[in-house]
């Protein structure tokens, strides 16, 4: 395979943006109104949240901002992994349909094209623009102060938090290499995951907080980067250096997953489906 | 002629037996969704201790009835979608059965399939993991089994005005979403009434929501007090209809104005 240099690969980024963009307004109507629909989706936890905690004010000593401001993560988080990983989740697809024949063909590198080849907008908005009025309502009144440092910790989270939940999505698209299904049990695994991870892991049997922090480590995308701005008694539970892990177990894992899936490739088969 | 429908509820009945991943993993879904919430109600009863004169117990049932009605209640959203896109529609159509009839046992043989591959055995782990409460008092199962039959019926109803949508939508999944969201917030599926503001509840007894899993459950923990259960039961009859009428009217304009894309 030959080498491109970055300022190459950027302009090919930039073109598939665009035909991504070109090929979102085709549809103009119908990409709106799912992602309304998916903004309407998610809003149902926060509702429920939202009433709950007009009714009992505090939970274990959380207010609502605090909760509110947890669960910012896991959308933006999962906003911007979709943004950049859209590839990553529908990888399975790619494979049954035969669209990685396609891309195994061209002369860039695989993960650049199944990256950049995919994004899906709709989740992206709908799950963006959730986690943008969640953090808009509660970052300014938690008790935070938005200095440089706090800001660069912050990105770091988000970024390292995408990458685990991308890293967990390409586990699964693995065993597609085998022939194997799994998007069933990866939606499974991944959304009831997120789910327990809506509320403060603290709330939870010891053996699931140690299944979102050891397993699953939904813990790092959400719970530890929210409690290294607002430092509930709760964190008691857990070593404090868990607040600065988590681009690192982002890292960790993408690279662990990667090299995973760097073995898988070698025994692809196509399943012949090919319609291009 | 019963026996077509019979015969229809009976194949989806089978259908489903052979995606046993799929109820399978509804089944573990649902266990962790009761589990979630019973472990979110009690780190609040721990600050609290009692609230509202709700007992933790009722409270739980509530939860778990909740959930394992809304397992069973899930239905296939995209059939008459798939249908109009395709084209297959049109053959349906002719053919001398009752279009509607057919989706209706279609739907009823899925749900006696997850009665009986889904609520049995989540009912033995509901008693024994989480302590579910039994029914009230025996009228009141009587009541609950009536008003929880309705409760499907309102439902379906419901659903079938965001499926007939497709005739006039190419997609229907943004309204099919959107209308889940609404039934989710409102019908007292996540959350009791009794724990919403005032303002939302008197919204909410104007809407049919309430009428699919709030109004059943509070007759099954005897939080409905007897003299309204009456009221409440023809409430969900009323709705029953008034969706089914609109349903009826939609499906009419809808057949006849039907464009199809070649099959």
């Amino acid at each position: 395979m030959e080498k491109h240099n970055i300022l190459e690969l950027i302009q090919l980024f930039f073109k598939y943006a665009k035909i991504g963009v070109k090929t979102t307004l085709e549809y103009k109507f119908d990409r709106i109104f799912i992602t309304i629909a998916i903004f309407c989706r998610e809003m149902i936890s926060i509702t429920i949240m939202y009433l709950i905690l007009l009714r009992f004010v505090r939970i274990k000593g959380w207010e609502l901002n605090e909760m509110l401001f947890l669960y910012s993560f896991l959308f933006l988080s999962y906003s911007l992994f979709v943004f950049l990983f859209t590839g990553i989740r529908d990888f399975e697809d790619m494979v049954y349909w035969g669209q990685f024949d396609r891309i195994l063909l061209r002369p860039v590198g695989l993960m650049f094209q199944i990256v950049a080849s995919r994004v899906d907008f709709p989740a992206t908005l709908g799950h963006g623009i959730v986690g943008i009025i969640l953090f808009i309502n509660t970052a300014f009144s938690v008790g935070i102060d938005w200095n440089l440092q706090n800001t660069a910790y912050f990105i770091s989270a988000l970024i390292g938090g995408a990458i685990i939940q991308a890293s967990i999505f390409m586990v699964s698209s693995c065993f597609s290499f085998w022939a194997i299904k799994t998007m069933n049990l990866r939606n499974m695994i991944f959304f009831n995951a997120r789910r327990f991870a809506g509320y403060p892991i603290s709330f939870y049997p010891s053996f699931i907080q140690k299944l979102l922090v050891y397993i699953i480590p939904f813990a790092f995308v959400n719970y530890f980067p929210a409690q290294y701005f607002l430092r509930k008694p709760d964190l008691a539970g857990f070593w404090n250096g868990y607040l600065y892990l988590t681009p690192l177990v982002g890292a960790a894992l993408f690279t662990l997953v990667y090299l995973f899936w760097k073995k898988g490739l070698k025994h692809y088969v196509s399943t012949g489906n090919s319609m291009y | 002629m019963f026996r077509a429908y019979l015969e229809f509820a009976k194949k989806s009945f089978m259908n489903n037996l052979v995606y046993r991943l799929d109820f399978f993993v509804g089944i573990i879904n649902t266990l962790i969704m009761i589990f979630v919430n019973i472990a979110i109600w009690k780190a609040i009863y721990e600050e609290e201790q009692v609230l509202g004169g709700v007992q933790f117990r009722v409270l739980i049932t509530y939860i778990i009835l909740a959930f394992l009605m809304q397992c069973i209640y899930t239905m296939e959203e995209y059939i008459i979608e798939s249908k109009v896109r395709t084209g297959f529609i049109s053959s349906d159509l002719i053919k001398p059965i009752d279009f509607r009839l057919y989706l209706f046992s279609y739907n009823l043989g899925t749900l006696g399939f997850r009665m009986i591959f889904q609520l049995l055995p989540m009912l033995v782990m509901a008693v024994f993991l989480f302590k579910l409460l039994p029914p009230f008092s025996i009228s009141m199962t009587f009541y609950f089994f009536i008003s929880a039959a309705l409760g499907f019926l309102v439902l379906y109803n419901l659903n079938f005005l965001a499926w007939i949508s497709s005739f006039w939508f190419y997609w229907t999944f943004s309204l099919v979403t959107i209308k889940d969201a609404a039934i989710m917030i409102l019908s007292g599926a996540l959350l009791p009434l009794w724990f919403m503001p005032q303002w939302m509840v008197d919204f909410i007894k104007y809407t049919p929501f309430d009428s699919i899993y709030y109004t059943p459950i509070s007759i099954y923990l005897g939080q409905m007090p007897a003299n309204e259960i009456t009221m409440n039961l023809l409430r969900q009859v009323l709705w029953v209809v008034i969706l089914f009428g609109i349903g009826h009217v939609l499906w009419r304009t809808a057949t006849r104005r039907l464009v199809v894309q070649g099959g």
